[in-house]
């Protein structure tokens, strides 16, 4: 499969928001209207940098069906890769990017009878969008947004204003944390639950869920896990022919990519599946990042999600 | 010329206890009482404390005297029994609306009993990991006349007269959960009064 063509954005707009997180809007280059989306849906930021590419996910932020531009919010990670560092310190209004079109693996479901929302931090940002599609849904929804400090809680005026005492803040400052067994035990028939922040976060949330009962089905989170770093290696794509070297802060998939081989993707992030490949051979263990495989598809060592998941081998061959 | 191999003929399989849940709410009809019984003796093995957030929602088949009643009380305090299906459905309505998340719903009797209970736990949004239902007793079908849209029950035989507008209605497999019956279909549309041999199908 061959990537859908990027759409050239300009950046239109910079808000620094926090002291870690920088907003941006993004207007079409061509002028015309961007795709639509629904609440919830990422877009894969194309960063080209003179010695390689970085394709990140960013949520959306902007109200579903304000198609003139994007907006999204990008948080300065410690340790970066390279890809966040780019957004905050290169990019500046006027710059030119490429955005892949928007998919949404974090959707509302539909027919919920209540909606629980839990954000950690820059997990805020995919319900941003998602508040917009429920203020026009008559479903009863609350808000619980946890963050370090005030001066961290980004949007909190916005948030305040439109969602009033349906938005509920927990600072870490002042010792406040969600208490999920709480909330968790006690929502109506047809809730759903979605949580979006720090992976602890979303283990507990998952967890204390699972504990009170809840089917999998009513409970949603997302995660864009950054492709951890690692030891080099080297794999051969037995199809492409091609051996490739794939450097300590590199993802597998961003090596493939830059040896002209393309991978199907959607999330780039371990969650979506689409980038699930086969391995031919291996001597050594692989090493699986993602959210999507089973552990018994991990033990099996016969697939692995190349856009997070690395290899400690001498030996690894894909199917690619 | 029942058409058949339809995808959305529900499926069902044996009921087993799902001890993931936190509260357990069962409805059986009839015949139904025994994988509910079943159920039960699994839950009080394997996790007794859920017995204490068990409810069990019963009617008996029409005009019999059987003793399930007595048999889950033995195992449940919330034992609810009723004189009919309309009365035991008002019941579950009314229990779902002050359900909480964690409840799983246990569903045994015959399909159309299956199909009524199914389709008020749908407008709660109880979704399929959260429902598990064993048919059992008596095959015959809910009918939806797709003409005047009158819903003739205790359907056994491939072809029905329609209740409301006395149409002969073939009987597909096709089934809709929002109306939890079948699809019936005019059967002589083409060329009025030939009907294929009408046979008892579902007994």
């Amino acid at each position: 499969m061959t990537q859908a063509a990027t759409i050239a954005v300009e950046v239109a707009a910079i808000e620094q928001v926090t002291p870690l997180i920088k907003h941006f809007t993004l207007a079409p280059l061509a002028g015309g209207t961007l795709p639509a989306f629904s609440g919830g849906s990422h877009i894969v930021v194309v960063m080209k940098r003179a010695d390689r590419v970085h394709r990140n996910p960013y949520s959306l932020m902007s109200r579903p069906g304000r198609l003139d531009s994007y907006e999204i919010s990008v948080r300065r990670m410690e340790t970066s890769r390279g890809g966040s560092h780019f957004m905050h310190d290169e990019v500046k209004v006027g710059s030119r990017l490429e955005i892949a079109h928007p998919v949404n693996l974090f959707a509302l479901d539909k027919i919920a009878r209540k909606h629980v929302l839990i954000a950690g931090g820059i997990g805020i940002t995919p319900f941003m969008a998602q508040l917009q599609d429920l203020h026009a849904a008559n479903v009863p929804y609350e808000m619980h947004y946890s963050v370090r400090a005030p001066e961290h809680a980004a949007f909190l005026d916005r948030l305040g204003e439109e969602e009033g005492e349906r938005l509920h803040m927990y600072y870490d400052s002042r010792g406040e944390v969600i208490d999920c067994e709480g909330l968790l035990t006690s929502q109506p028939l047809g809730t759903h639950v979605y949580v979006c922040g720090p992976a602890g976060m979303i283990e507990h949330v998952v967890a204390t869920a699972r504990a009170a009962g809840w089917a999998d089905s009513h409970i949603h989170w997302e995660q864009f896990s950054a492709p951890p770093v690692g030891d080099a290696f080297e794999v051969f794509l037995a199809r492409s022919k091609l051996k490739v070297h794939v450097l300590p802060d590199q993802s597998l998939l961003e090596s493939i990519e830059a040896a002209g081989v393309d991978v199907p993707y959607l999330c780039r992030g371990g969650v979506c599946g689409f980038c699930f490949t086969k391995v031919v051979e291996l001597d050594g263990e692989l090493i699986h990042n993602d959210h999507f495989l089973s552990a018994d598809e991990k033990n099996s060592g016969k697939y692995l999600m190349p856009c997070v998941s690395r290899a400690r081998c001498r030996n690894l061959v894909l199917d690619l | 010329m029942l058409v058949t191999g339809i995808k959305s003929k529900p499926i069902y399989a044996p009921l087993l206890a799902d001890a993931a849940g936190r509260y357990h709410l069962m409805l059986g009809h009839g015949v139904g009482g025994a994988p509910l019984e079943r159920v039960l003796e699994e839950l009080a093995a394997s996790t007794p404390q859920a017995l204490a957030r068990t409810r069990v929602l019963y009617v008996a088949d029409a005009g019999s005297v059987d003793g399930y009643g007595a048999r889950f009380s033995a195992r449940v305090r919330d034992v609810r029994q009723f004189g009919g299906v309309p009365e035991l459905l008002a019941d579950f309505r009314a229990l779902l609306t002050t359900s909480l998340m964690g409840t799983r719903l246990y569903v045994a009797g015959p399909e159309s009993f299956i199909g009524v209970a199914m389709r008020i736990a749908l407008e709660f949004n109880l979704n399929k990991d959260e429902i598990r239902a064993e048919e059992c007793g008596s095959l015959a079908r809910r009918v939806y006349c797709i003409h005047c849209r009158a819903t003739t029950e205790n359907v056994r035989t491939n072809i029905a007269q329609c209740v409301a507008c006395r149409r002969h209605l073939i009987v597909r497999d096709h089934y809709s959960r929002r109306f939890a019956a079948y699809m019936g279909v005019m059967a002589d549309a083409e060329v009025p009064g030939e009907l294929p041999p009408i046979k008892e199908v579902f007994a």
